[in-house]
């Protein structure tokens, strides 16, 4: 054996479930698709607004070409654009009439790099949701269960929030918490006194307001509020792979990372039901090789992963690697976003702020909580946030000269936007396949993502907007506009659920530790493992399954048992 | 935090501080001319084009007690960005816009913008800007939105008109606005 575990993928999963192997004493292996990535050194964190390349501006030519899917992501400028893939390079297909917008970047770190960094937890509340309600599958685990290991990252990641004492978002192990400004605490307070089932919170976030000991040993230092996390952070004050699971990981001395290895399939060897090695394209040199090891995790993303188990096909599998199922590629979900509403606030004119916080506020689910409330199931939750307009407002307001600076030096009225995230019920018709037809340049076949959103999600998003409007209208806001329409499934970066966790080997791919029902030694931890989407943004669920079934496998490696 | 990244944070600041030592705005100023008058004016504007350009840009945002656009470099940094960053469209959108003020400028007082004293040439732009707003004419919109950028976005813009620190280093989530004084940059 060349190693003892293999991990394909370094985002967020692969991060974790690499750092807790490791640290396990186990000889691994990542193996990235993208290049390799240097932490701090290859970060544009410390331009100026006048040293970024055109002040932040993709070239319209090239934005047009080259990234008509990934520049729609708000994240998206010419400081970050190194963090996402050349659409023109990494095709995909979908009916002509259903859009799904795959967003990625191929580099070590995966999107732990880019990401929204909003961490929640799940609660029994989202792990109850399917047998409930009756759709898709029962989860097979519950929050007790996931409750240690949300612990367990949000300790070592660094999370700052603050303590609410809601059943439906249970509290962490929380950094100091940052503040609301004063348009969100006027309201925050209307709303709360409107309607009592509403909670706003400062958004919760993976950012060191008090960095540990334990961070600083990592090289990590506190947040400077400077809110160009996109770019990737030299202070490694928000939590990445690169920022923090990588160097634990690389610490142990067990670590070996492998980069630019694209991962062609699993060779799946029957009469032991295992995986028995893991097949690479070299993505420079188009050279063919393999790893074997004696556990392999899938941490590749959702699509990724679903990929390569569906290029894994085999005789005793002839529809995907361990989908004896049918669920393998079926399930996919996101977060319905395009949804909420914005508005003006006359007041607070002699008030601001200082500095540039990087999160916004929360408004967890409150339907369908206490009881059912409305035509439809599940709920939606708000982020949002709020803040003056400066300097940019005046490219659209009438006036110029001496008047147009006096103006400008002033910032403008105060605004508040509330961005709807509304639950995605699993549906089997929306689905990932191969596309057999067309090949990548690596010889492998196209992705083909067939997705759309259903009547409970427009009922959701009715629901949600018109809610976002009347609490701002109550909060004395003016102005109000809807955020829609409502952006095509994939734009929230939530994608998941296409190899999911079940009960049944007949209904799911994989059991209670993310490992797959059928193949013993394979394990897939990262969005694909989702039995459903709940409201909150996953990457701190993705992080706690992670630890979970790395620490699981460990434990069936030292028993013998895988 | 790597002693690299204190290093660079320090030369960038003994960098400011020798300019700012050796005399201020004029100095960038100075700096800021020099450098763009090697380059040629380029396709994208013909020597008449960039003038007007420049006058234009000077008339939207003039200097005052703080420097203004051409202080700024703006009109430079609107010939990089159409050779760096606009399509073709935008080079078309731009060059109508100043075609559209030159016309005015002949139409209303029977001269060239360039021949025009200031306050006719406040007059011109006044006629333009509110006119392109009103029928949200997406070229004029992208002109003027070029030249806030340009200034705004710019080293002189950022920090000397609004305030802007590349390192915050912390968060005061509610304060008078006399206390932080002029809107933020970014």
């Amino acid at each position: 054996m060349d190693f003892d575990a293999i991990v394909v993928g370094s985002g967020i999963s692969g991060g974790w479930v690499a750092k807790e192997l490791c640290e396990r004493g186990l000889k691994t292996l990542i193996i990235e698709r993208g290049r390799h990535v240097e932490h701090k050194a290859d970060y544009q964190d410390f331009a100026t607004p006048w040293e970024v390349p055109n002040r932040g501006c993709v070239p319209e030519d090239e934005r047009a070409r080259d990234y008509a899917i990934q520049s729609t992501c708000h994240a998206f400028n010419s400081a970050s654009k190194q963090w996402w893939v050349r659409d023109s390079e990494h095709p995909y297909s979908t009916p002509a009439d259903r859009p799904f917008s795959w967003i990625r970047g191929y580099h070590l770190g995966g999107r732990s790099i880019t990401w929204g960094r909003q961490t929640y937890r799940m609660s029994d509340h989202d792990f109850g949701a399917n047998q409930r309600d009756g759709h898709g599958v029962d989860w097979p685990i519950r929050y007790a269960d996931l409750s240690p290991w949300y612990d367990r990252v949000e300790r070592f990641a660094g999370v700052s929030g603050s303590t609410e004492g809601l059943e439906q978002l249970p509290d962490g192990q929380f950094l100091p918490p940052l503040d609301l400004n004063c348009l969100e605490r006027a309201f925050k307070q209307q709303t709360e006194i409107d309607h009592p089932t509403r909670r706003v919170t400062i958004g919760r976030c993976a950012h060191l307001t008090e960095p540990t000991p334990e961070h600083i040993a990592l090289g990590r230092g506190p947040c400077q509020l400077r809110s160009v996390c996109e770019r990737g952070c030299g202070y490694g004050a928000y939590f990445s792979s690169l920022s923090a699971t990588l160097p634990a990981a690389k610490k142990t001395g067990n670590l070996t990372i492998v980069t630019d290895a694209i991962v062609e399939r699993l060779d799946y060897d029957h009469a032991k039901r295992r995986v028995s090695a893991v097949r690479v394209i070299d993505a420079k040199t188009g050279e063919h090789r393999s790893y074997q090891a004696r556990v392999v995790f899938l941490c590749a993303s959702t699509i990724g992963t679903t990929q390569i188990l569906l290029q894994s096909r085999s005789e005793y599998f002839p529809n995907g690697l361990a989908n004896r199922s049918d669920a393998l590629g079926r399930h996919l979900m996101d977060h319905v976003v395009g949804i909420g509403a914005r508005g003006t606030h006359p007041g607070f004119l002699d008030r601001y702020y200082y500095g540039r916080r990087p999160t916004g506020i929360y408004l967890p689910r409150y339907v369908n909580v206490a009881q059912q409330d409305g035509d439809f199931v599940r709920g939606f939750a708000f982020q949002g946030y709020s803040w003056r307009s400066s300097w940019w407002r005046g490219a659209g307001e009438v006036g110029l000269g001496l008047e147009l600076k006096q103006r400008l030096r002033n910032p403008g009225k105060w605004e508040l936007l509330l961005v709807g995230f509304a639950e995605m019920l699993p549906r089997a018709d929306n689905r990932v396949s191969l596309d057999e037809k067309r090949k990548d340049r690596w010889g492998l076949p196209l992705v083909h993502i067939d997705c759309t959103h259903g009547e409970n999600e427009r009922r959701l998003v009715e629901r949600a907007n018109r809610d976002a409007a009347a609490m701002l209208a109550a909060a004395g806001f003016e102005n109000i506009e809807s955020n829609g329409p409502m952006k095509p499934p994939g734009h929230c970066v939530h994608e998941m659920g296409t190899a999911r966790m079940g009960r049944d080997p007949a209904t799911s791919v994989l059991n209670r530790y993310n490992q797959a029902h059928d193949v013993g030694n394979l394990f897939v931890t990262d969005g694909s493992c989702m039995t459903s989407s709940g409201t909150a943004n996953p990457s701190l669920t993705y992080m706690a399954l992670s630890a979970r079934a790395a620490n699981h496998a460990a434990d069936l490696l030292e028993s013998g048992e895988i | 935090m790597s002693t690299g990244e204190h290093g660079k944070l320090n030369r960038r600041a003994l960098l400011l501080g020798a300019v700012f030592l050796a005399g201020g705005a004029a100095a960038l100023t100075r700096f800021a001319r020099q450098s763009s008058a090697s380059a040629d004016s380029g396709p994208v504007f013909s020597p008449d084009q960039f003038a007007l350009l420049e006058q234009v840009a000077d008339t939207m945002i003039p200097a005052s007690d703080t420097p203004g656009a051409l202080d700024a470099g703006v009109p430079e940094f609107l010939r990089e960005m159409l050779a760096n960053w606009g399509s073709r469209e935008s080079h078309a959108q731009v060059l109508a816009v100043l075609d559209g003020i030159e016309k005015q400028a002949w139409s209303r007082f029977g001269a060239a913008f360039l021949a025009l004293p200031g306050e006719r040439r406040l007059e011109v732009m006044r006629n333009v800007d509110a006119d392109a707003l009103a029928r949200q004419d997406p070229g004029y919109g992208k002109f003027k939105w070029l030249l806030l950028v340009g200034y705004y976005q710019s080293e002189v813009g950022a920090t000397q008109e609004l305030r802007y620190e590349l390192v915050p280093g912390a968060w005061r989530a509610c304060l008078p606005l006399a206390e932080v004084g002029r809107a933020s940059a970014v």
